[in-house]
């Protein structure tokens, strides 16, 4: 077989086999709904729970059944602490995949973008697909400590905050340039 | 094989104009009653001068660059169809295609082996493959930022996409078997031309006259001061991940 064959034939594999990823749409895909109300149908964010998080993992509770359960029991506790640890970890995944979902409304609905945000942006969140894979495998495994969860926490829901802010911001100012607007308009109406 | 290509296209012809899918898809209408000129005028002057002499080969090629032409328009109609209606996004994407079509034909001109009497089917390739690469692109911008096109436009681009893919694979495979694949090459080809044909007439079987409904946009400082606070704190979620990741390795 040629060189200029493989190359070719190659390339249209890779071509067919991505047109059947990115046209293939999932029934239960829902539509982004190009409109600002979506921006604001946001549930409560999982990181409001770490507390709870915090209680499940606390090493007292670890300190006293090594102490006082048999081996059986603080196995049975050790795995249910690693599921609970990896179901936050997804719902941590989650609020940041839901961030993300906000700044592709953003630009879908923005008149003008900026290239250069937009593949910082898709590196980023490729980075962290990588990253958060290995932690997850790490925790799998047993070896990641769970206190590390804390700074991703902290991050993603401040990240929720500012974003919260920052659009409140933005509602703002647009209920003063819809305000102006109109009364732009009555003016205009008034000199007819 | 060419009477049933033929009979498809008028029947695609006549689909368009009574369900007044030509207003909608002026260009696409265009492309096909094109490659019917074509396969007809082919027609005609094979049967006057002959399948082999040179004025019909070059009255064939020079109508498939017309015809080729055609559809990377009627391709760039589809994606202004799916993507114009977002401002900013169509005007990024613009880009984004017109520069990917570019590597494409780069791609295509390095990689081919250059042989002079392969000159047409290496150059018809190249934009073959450059139309398919803008039409997959178009799909993983429509995916990525989940806009969803109507189903009329996704199958018209996937039966563009079908067809580039196919023809540029069939001409790879004549470079390589020269000789004895021309007849099968372009029996394929035809092929390939009804199945796209047949798709593009079952997605124009309704009218597609509606108009597309105007988005609300934001007002135009609002991606400035957002975005950026976006990548910010995904950078910095990123190093924090990094961290993580670096002190367990240490560790172990």
């Amino acid at each position: 077989m040629s060189l200029t064959l493989i190359l070719f034939s190659g390339f249209i594999v890779i071509l067919l086999f991505v047109l059947g990823w990115a046209a293939w749409q999932p029934r239960e895909r829902s539509r982004l709904h190009a409109d600002p109300c979506s921006l604001e149908q946001r549930g409560q964010p999982h990181t409001n729970y770490l507390p709870q998080i915090h209680q499940a993992l606390a090493p007292e509770d670890y300190e006293f059944l090594l102490k006082r359960a048999p081996g059986k029991v603080q196995r049975r506790v050790r795995r249910e602490r690693r599921s609970v640890v990896l179901a936050y970890l997804a719902a941590l995944r989650e609020d940041f995949q839901s961030l993300l979902r906000m700044a592709r409304v953003i630009a879908v609905l923005s008149p003008q973008v900026i290239a250069v945000q937009e593949f910082e942006r898709l590196r980023l969140t490729a980075q962290f697909a990588w990253r958060y894979e290995l932690i997850r495998w790490k925790l799998l495994m047993g070896v990641a400590p769970m206190t590390q969860l804390d700074g991703l926490s902290d991050l993603v829901s401040g990240l929720s905050v500012r974003m919260e802010a920052a659009l409140k911001e933005l509602g703002e100012r647009a209920a003063v340039a819809a305000e102006l607007a109109s009364s732009i308009d009555r003016r205009r109406l008034d000199v007819v | 094989m060419w009477a049933v290509n033929t009979a498809t296209s008028v029947f695609l012809l006549v689909l368009l104009v009574l369900r007044k899918n030509y207003r909608k898809y002026p260009v696409f209408t265009f492309y096909i009653f094109v490659n019917l000129a074509l396969s007809i005028s082919l027609f005609t002057i094979y049967r006057r001068w002959g399948f082999h002499s040179i004025a019909s080969w070059f009255f064939a090629w020079g109508m498939t660059a017309v015809v080729m032409c055609a559809r990377a328009l009627a391709v760039a109609e589809l994606c202004r169809h799916i993507l114009a209606r977002y401002k900013g996004i169509w005007a990024f994407a613009r880009r984004i295609l017109l520069g990917s079509a570019g590597l494409v034909l780069l791609y295509s001109g390095v990689a081919a082996r250059h042989q002079w009497r392969l000159a047409l089917p290496s150059a018809e390739r190249g934009l073959e493959l450059a139309i398919a690469a803008v039409i997959v692109l178009l799909f993983v911008f429509t995916r990525y930022y989940e806009v969803r096109p109507n189903g009329t436009a996704r199958s018209l681009a996937i039966g563009f996409c079908l067809y580039s893919c196919f023809r540029a694979l069939n001409d790879t495979i004549l470079e390589r078997y020269l000789d004895d694949f021309g007849t099968l090459w372009s029996l394929l080809g035809m092929l390939a031309f009804f199945a796209s044909l047949f798709l593009w007439c079952w997605a124009l079987r309704k009218s597609q006259t509606e108009a597309a409904t105007e988005e609300y946009l934001l007002p135009a400082g609002a991606y400035q001061i957002l975005t950026p606070q976006i990548n910010l704190r995904l950078r910095s979620l990123n190093e924090q991940l990094s961290k993580i990741w670096k002190q367990e390795v240490t560790r172990q």
